[in-house]
Formats: structure tokens, C-alpha cells, sequence
């Protein structure tokens, strides 16, 4: 039930083969991925970001070398290499059990690698969305989700029609 | 990443769904109260309870129509759907900036693959 309006797109250029793109953006997350409470999941206190394991594992800012105190964007849906990952992302405002979905592409172009990402807000709040399995709430998410959903159509159709008066 | 809206509001406010039926009828064009309550089927006093309900959490507002002002006309506001707008611009600058950010690193950590 993907409706691509409800999807936040963003991409850029980078210049290195897929592959290597690929493990940059995973193994060094913690090097690129911007610090402060605007990107990272504790205010005042940056963490470590990393992803545990693949397919299955989870993406974490770490808040002690043991690994004990973590905050745990979400779990990881897809791991691909070189083409394609995807994870969940549990903003720290979400609600137990709210979660979105973030996909990323890696794509060969001349200058090295396009790197697409996708934020899928809010048909991931679906009750029969696989993200959703197991769940608490899933009633409430539903709506919560359908809500946000059509409002997120409406206000982007709103935008492509100012722009384009 | 925190929508800007009063979340618990919208959310009670939507839990009915003869309410969320009106919210999509006004996204097309405001309406009267008993154009709407023919639409769901539902009597004068209860469609009349249900739009309190919309405008007291600030879904919906009332405004006067017809020729002598005295038709009551609702409509959506404005503000939900401003604030959502802010959302996804919040989302597109969150991940605009750390790509970014991924370019750099990607530059710095593979210096002779500049394009």
C-alpha cells in the first residue's frame, strides 16, 4: 500500500564505486552521520551510531562501550550490498510501537554513486504493514497513520500547486 | 522529527468514523452541517455534535454563508495541514544535511576518486 506521494525523498552524488559507498555508509556511520540533537537520539549527549548485524540486526546510537545503554533507531529490513538498504527509524518523539521506514540506494552513475534516500513516514503505522507484526496498538497506529497519511498527500499537493502557479 | 500539531486532539477527535468522513468531505469544499449529516445518515443534533467536537480541537472552523450570512459553512483549517508541511520539510533537511555530511566523508576517505 505504498503511495509514493507519502514518501520524503532526498539523494546526492558521491564519488565512489557502489560497493564502497556501500560499506562507508554502514561500517563509518558514526563518521558521517551529523552529531547534536537535531541528528542524534539523546539530547546532549552524543552516542555512537553503528549498525549490529545485517538483515535482522539494528541500527543504535550506543551510550557506553558496552553496548548496555543504546537507543535503538529501528531494526534493519533489507541489507543489500551494494544496491540497496533499508531500516526502520524511531524518532525519539514516536510513540512505543511508531515506527517509519527508511530505504537507501546505491546506484552506479559516471561520477561514482547516486545515494537515495527514501523516508517513508507513515504507511508503516498500517495494521497490516509487516513493520507493524507484533506490535502494540495497531488500531491506533492504523489511524494515527491513515491521518497523517492524507494530510501528507493534501500538503504536498498543496506545495506542487503553489510552486507551479 | 516532532510533529507540530496536538497529536492527543486530532487523534481523539478522529476516533469516531462519522467524524473522519466529514474531514475527508471538507477537504474538497467546506460544507453545511446538514449536508453533511444527510451524507452520513446521521441526524441534525448528532452531526451538530460531531462538528463541535472537529472545532473545539481545531480541525474544522465555521464560517457564515449564503446571501443573509446565515448558513452555517464548514470548512478544514489550515493549520494541521501547515504543520505537517513543516514536518516533511523538517524530514527532506534532515536527510538533505546528512548526505551531505556522507558526501564529505566519502571524499575525504576515497581522496583519488574525485570526479
Amino acid at each position: 500500500m505504498t503511495r509514493s506521494d507519502e514518501v520524503v525523498r532526498a539523494s546526492t552524488v558521491v564519488a565512489a564505486a557502489p560497493d564502497d559507498a556501500f560499506r562507508l555508509f554502514t561500517d563509518e556511520v558514526d563518521a558521517w552521520w551529523r552529531r547534536g540533537p537535531r541528528f542524534r537520539f539523546r539530547p546532549g549527549a552524543d552516542g555512537v551510531m553503528r549498525f549490529e548485524g545485517e538483515a535482522g540486526g539494528r541500527l543504535v546510537e550506543a551510550f557506553d562501550a558496552a553496548g548496555e545503554d543504546v537507543y535503538e533507531v529501528g531494526r534493519i529490513l533489507a541489507w543489500e550490498p551494494p544496491g540497496r538498504l533499508c531500516f526502520e527509524f524511531r524518532a525519539r518523539a514516536f510513540a512505543p510501537g511508531e515506527t517509519t521506514r527508511v530505504e537507501i540506494r546505491f546506484e552506479a552513475v559516471a561520477q561514482g554513486t547516486r545515494v537515495v534516500v527514501e523516508h517513508a513516514g507513515f504507511e508503516a503505522f498500517a495494521a497490516d504493514h509487516p513493520v507493524r507484526h507484533g506490535l502494540v496498538g495497531p488500531a491506533f497506529g492504523a489511524m494515527m497513520g491513515s491521518w497523517w497519511a492524507d494530510l501528507l498527500l493534501a500538503a504536498r499537493r498543496r506545495a506542487a500547486e503553489r510552486s507551479a502557479a | 522529527m516532532t510533529p507540530a500539531v496536538d497529536l492527543d486532539a486530532t487523534l481523539s477527535a478522529l476516533a469516531d468514523p462519522t467524524r473522519r468522513g466529514v474531514v475527508e468531505l471538507l477537504r474538497a469544499r467546506p460544507r453545511r452541517a446538514g449536508e453533511l449529516a444527510r451524507a452520513f445518515e446521521v441526524s441534525a443534533p448528532a452531526m451538530s455534535r460531531h462538528l463541535r467536537v472537529l472545532r473545539t480541537r481545531g480541525l474544522v472552523e465555521e464560517q457564515r454563508g449564503g446571501e443573509d450570512g446565515r448558513v452555517r459553512m464548514y470548512r478544514l483549517r489550515r493549520e494541521p495541514f501547515d504543520a505537517l508541511r513543516s514536518w516533511v520539510e523538517e524530514v527532506e533537511a534532515f536527510w538533505g544535511d546528512q548526505l551531505e555530511s556522507f558526501r564529505g566523508h566519502v571524499a575525504r576517505r576515497r581522496p583519488g576518486r574525485t570526479s
